[in-house]
């Protein structure tokens, strides 16, 4: 008994469906169904929320309002899609302004089926939700109490899939945090990301192009580094980089939102500094209002030698970093 | 005092939930467990804290202390204008947490549940003349060890106290300032902007505030003590049953009716209590 289980409070969101999902999920309420028996309450505030429930297919107008109150609902959070068009947009799928089911714009974790979906379906949605949320908890304390046991290693292929889970909820921070979520990380499609461990960035703006690629005295294995933070099997941060011409590029730094702030973004970074020993510049970028990147990369020895415009809200910080770092910590990545 | 402090929660924790269920009952609902209130208080301290400032959970934590203070001081026979003091510096530090928080609907929570104080603050002091006036002592333990029943000498000043009893309980019609009910105009008034443990506290801090109102129907009945039990229990029954039958009214009706209430009924009853004695 964890209180967890037996007191969800739900926020439901209605994205932009026929009402047809909406007045059955409120029927739960009646007294017919009457889901307050299981300690469900319907508080209408984010901030008092476990479960987010949409109903509905996804258009350009609620997308920031999902994203909105997905990112006010505190940890652990579980969003439920109800409804055939929530979980994909259904027969608005193909509509001008559907972006798709709720999944589009924020992690889905429990999917109702039905159009309608009935009450019965809901309860056993919101159930299994209770399931993933109780979970979630586990995770988070499990985590707490383990955080000296993260394993460094390096990624390969085969984790692209749970990489890539893990950049699209890392990267939610940084999309409200610019309100756009044309970041080009919440974009990436699975086969981008694997062509990712084959595939040297194209970069403008830098010296490199195609002669990194004549570089041969170096393993192509070498030269690209994808590196994971494992915790209980699962993949809790990653960092990647990629050595040409004496400089190692660094990019998506990712941690689990559940992890931040107990240094494993720093350590990431320090792992991937040593299994680069033939250069001797890092080079990264960040957002320019990603303060808290700034100022842990500042920290590292990091200095910013170049700002460039990405969209109008973002402006790209490009940071340096010319000294080896100290060879003092040898064990880690194997 | 001891007993107060550990019990106060259990049992207002077990208030709470009764309310839950019966008020499940009269809506012909099965309703959730009685422990239900622990259940959601129980996760809330395990959740995530958000906050727009931090400096906001910083004034629940000294609301949460004053409301314990408050039932302390009551509980251990002390002055009960002091208590009065206690109770309102206690609301003042919730409206301020509020306030902190700078969200629109937080804030006209906060606004609204100053009117209400203004509402119930009246009738709460004259209930203190007017047991002064019957056992000449503001001290609990005195009060509570007169030998009459007070409520034969101050029947109107009971049925106003009944009356702000409804606003302290955050209850229809007055549950203006913050509701539990969802889907109101203000989301969810004060404790919009409150989550985990500081939104637990607050509700902790209710459990708190109810028995002490409670306890304090009961010094109507002091003199016989399974009566004054019977009643405390029997209007907060009737706190439920109002809570279920009417709609939530405008802060101006509030305010008016509160104000008309403590002078019709609780000087009123003062009134008449002083012609008796000095005619």
């Amino acid at each position: 008994m964890n209180g967890i289980k037996q007191s969800p409070w739900i926020i439901h969101y209605d994205a932009s469906s026929c009402n047809g999902c909406d007045i059955e999920t409120l029927a739960c309420l009646t007294p017919l169904f009457d889901v307050e028996r299981l300690g469900v309450l319907n508080t209408g505030n984010p901030k008092h929320a476990d479960i987010f429930l949409v109903t509905g297919a996804v258009n350009e107008q609620s997308q920031a309002v999902i994203r909105n109150i997905y990112h006010q609902l505190p940890e652990p959070k579980v969003v439920v899609a109800v409804g055939i068009c929530a979980a994909s947009g259904g027969i608005f799928r193909e509509c001008y302004n559907i972006s798709g089911g709720v999944d589009s714009v924020i992690p889905v974790d429990v999917y109702v089926p039905g159009c309608a979906a009935r009450p019965e379906a809901i309860i056993d949605g919101v159930v299994k939700a209770i399931g993933v949320l109780e979970e979630k908890h586990r995770e988070m304390k499990a985590i707490a109490n383990s955080l000296d046991q993260v394993l460094f290693h390096r990624a390969t292929k085969s984790d692209a899939p749970e990489i890539l889970a893990l950049q699209k909820i890392a990267y939610q921070s940084e999309a409200e945090l610019y309100g756009d979520d044309s970041l080009p990380a919440l974009q990436q499609t699975l086969e981008d990301l694997v062509n990712d461990f084959e595939r040297m960035p194209q970069r403008e703006g830098t010296v490199l192009g195609a002669r990194g690629a004549q570089d041969s005295s170096v393993a192509d294995s070498d030269r690209i580094i994808f590196l994971k933070a494992v915790v209980n099997g699962k993949i809790i941060g990653s960092i990647r980089g990629y050595a040409m011409d004496g400089t190692a590029y660094l990019s998506r730094l990712n941690v689990h939102p559940y992890f931040r702030r107990r240094g494993i973004g720093r350590r990431l970074l320090d792992e991937i500094e040593q299994v680069f020993p033939q250069v001797n510049r890092f080079e990264t970028k960040t957002g320019h209002q990603s303060k808290r990147n700034l100022y842990q990369l500042a920290k590292r020895g990091y200095e910013t030698f170049k700002t460039e415009p990405y969209t109008p809200t973002i402006k790209w910080v490009y940071l340096q970093k010319t000294q080896r770092p100290a060879q003092v910590k040898t064990k880690g990545v194997k | 005092m001891l007993i107060y402090l550990v019990g106060a929660p259990v049992l207002g924790c077990l208030l709470a939930g009764w309310d839950r269920r019966i008020s499940a009952r009269m809506q012909s609902r099965r309703g959730p467990p009685i422990l239900q209130p622990f259940y959601d208080v129980l996760k809330l301290w395990q959740k995530e804290n958000l906050v727009v400032r931090r400096s906001q959970n910083f004034y629940i934590f000294f609301f949460f202390l004053l409301v314990i203070f408050t039932g302390a001081l009551f509980f251990a026979g002390s002055d009960l204008l002091l208590v009065i003091f206690a109770l309102t510096l206690a609301a003042i530090f919730f409206v301020l947490g509020a306030c902190k928080a700078s969200s629109p609907y937080s804030f006209v929570g906060a606004q609204r549940e100053l009117i209400q104080m203004m509402a119930y603050e009246p009738m709460i002091l004259l209930t203190a003349i007017g047991m002064y006036m019957v056992t000449r002592s503001f001290y609990v333990n005195e009060i509570a060890n007169h030998p009459t029943l007070l409520v034969l000498a101050l029947p109107g000043i009971f049925l106003g106290f009944l009356y702000t009893l409804e606003i302290k309980f955050r209850k229809s019609p007055f549950d203006l300032s913050s509701s539990h009910h969802a889907h109101q105009e203000l989301v969810r008034g004060m404790t919009t902007e409150f989550s985990g443990r500081a939104l637990a506290l607050i509700e902790i801090a209710h459990w708190y505030e109810n028995v002490f109102l409670l306890g304090w129907v009961y010094l109507f009945f002091a003199s016989s003590p399974l009566l004054g039990v019977t009643v405390s229990l029997l209007v907060f029954g009737f706190v439920i049953l109002v809570d279920n039958v009417f709609a939530r009214l405008k802060w101006q009706t509030a305010l008016q009716s509160a104000w008309v209430v403590a002078a019709v009924l609780g000087f009123g009853n003062i009134l008449v209590l002083s012609w008796l004695r000095h005619p």
